[in-house]
């Protein structure tokens, strides 16, 4: 399969996934029934009048946390194409070494840092 | 054009791979009845019993008939968009996991024929990508939906993914490392004679854990956590719309088994004199594969009765503290290991 064609069937499927939802829910409004009540329109707080709106601003403990995953992640992800190559493409095995150390030095240096500075701390 | 070209022929086998995607659901329901039964059986109550004969095998499609004659809610404070799309996200998500992963292969002679919709050559991290798109999901339904209780789920899902999903990752590339590929059928071929699980235990185990935690499930159910957020991000969820949802998750769960198969537990992988048997043995594959998706899908659902919730902030600790330096020291392992193969019986 060439690298377009193999993408050919995630079109297909992906129409399908965004084409399935609707087509049930219309069946649903064909076959369900419709009450009048207000009441049923209400948010769902255990019963009692809600109180204010959900969207309200809060301590979201975990911010570190979000910063420290978007570089990690990221660092991950190019270490992918490194193990691709790195036997059998006339690459010497103290250069492999040296470029894994590179990459994971600074992973573990990254991840030690930061839970000594305590990122890694959820705020109370 | 002989039979193969036409099957790999990319737009038949799209259009004939969906037929994946009822397999698939067929296998959520499954997936649901076989968590209520098992979980009563744990417990010593007697779950489902009515439908369908004595053990009530057909409760998850009169479930299925009965979403369909529910009234659609939308909530008055409700963000319409998001909340309507939100669970297309979710499913859809597991949709575009169906595409890459192959479910068993047919072995004719030395021919590995692998039955999925499609094969990419960096089908793993496609995989990694596509099932991440479910917490985007997740949170547009929480954010949508103006719910307390949906926002704190919402919030945990993430704090969820955020620990999880750099283990995950670094496990896979130990995976990959040692089979030299990122192609899912490569990998599966890769362990034909000896199982990852063998080579890398502890990658097996870092893997398992954050995959349970990918998926949602207990002890990592926090966003669903119903003694103290009523149902988690579907709160404001009824009818049909929330089974999208359900059966999204329960996709997710059955392909995450697949995934662990797959990567460490040798696929379809069965010895030469087996898969030798006239017709009988190029099928063998798919039953040896689907036996050992069982068995894990099994285990995943005897953990929820067996294990407690973890708080949250343990949880997001046990990611960033103990999985993600125990995940490096495997891939040093792995990267060590290849090499030394790649030394003694390499070219």
């Amino acid at each position: 399969m060439s690298i377009i064609g193999s993408y050919i069937p995630v079109v297909i499927f992906l129409i399908v996934a965004l084409a399935v939802p609707p087509v049930l829910m219309f069946i649903v409004y064909q076959l369900s029934p419709r009450s009048k009540a207000a009441d049923k329109l209400t948010t769902y707080e255990c019963g009692s009048v809600p109180i204010g709106d959900a969207k309200i601003q809060f301590n979201i403990e975990y911010y570190l946390y979000a910063i420290a995953f978007i570089i990690f992640d990221i660092e991950i992800l190019f270490m992918y194409p490194w193990a691709m190559v790195y036997i059998g493409h006339g690459i010497t095995e103290i250069a492999v070494v040296a470029m894994l150390l590179f990459f994971i030095v600074s992973v573990v240096i990254g991840d030690l840092y930061m839970w000594k500075k305590g990122a890694f701390k959820w705020v109370k | 054009m002989n039979i193969v070209d036409i099957v790999y022929n990319p737009w038949f086998s799209g259009i004939v791979g969906l037929i994946l995607i009822g397999i698939v659901f067929v296998c959520a329901i499954l997936a649901v009845w076989l968590e209520r039964k098992f979980g009563a059986d744990i417990q010593s109550r007697i779950g489902p019993n009515r439908v369908g004969g004595r053990y009530g095998i057909l409760q998850g499609i009169a479930d299925a008939i009965k979403l369909f004659t529910k009234e659609d809610l939308i909530p008055a404070k409700a963000d319409r968009l998001l909340f309507v799309i939100a669970p297309i996200i979710v499913l859809g998500s597991g949709f575009m996991m169906i595409v890459a992963i192959p479910f068993g292969a047919i072995v004719i002679g030395d021919n590995v024929y692998p039955i999925a919709a499609t094969q990419m050559d960096i089908s793993i991290i496609y995989l990694e990508a596509v099932s991440a798109l479910s917490v985007i999901g997740i949170f547009m339904a929480a954010y949508g939906s103006n719910n307390k209780y949906s926002m704190i789920a919402a919030f945990r899902n993430m704090a969820r993914m955020i620990g999880y999903e750099v283990p995950l990752g670094v496990c896979i590339l130990g995976v990959a490392v040692m089979a030299q590929s990122l192609d899912i059928v490569e990998i599966a071929k890769a362990q034909s004679p000896l199982w990852f699980v063998f080579l890398q235990p502890l990658g097996f185990v870092i893997f398992f854990i954050a995959i349970l935690a990918d998926m949602g499930r207990l002890p990592f159910d926090q966003n669903e956590a119903e003694e103290e957020l009523v149902a988690g991000w579907g709160t404001e969820y009824s009818g049909l719309r929330w089974g999208l949802g359900l059966f999204g998750e329960y996709i997710h769960m059955v392909l995450g088994a697949c995934i662990m198969v797959l990567l460490y537990l040798g696929g379809w992988n069965l010895p030469k004199f087996l898969t030798g048997i006239f017709v009988l043995g190029s099928l063998m594959p798919i039953f040896w594969f689907v036996g050992k998706v069982i068995v894990i899908v099994l285990i995943i659902i005897m953990l929820r009765w067996a294990l407690p919730r973890f708080r949250i902030d343990q949880v997001v600790d046990l990611g960033w503290k103990v999985l993600f330096p125990l995940s490096v020291l495997n891939l040093i392992w792995a990267v060590a290991l290849s090499l030394a193969f790649d030394m003694f019986f390499g070219a």
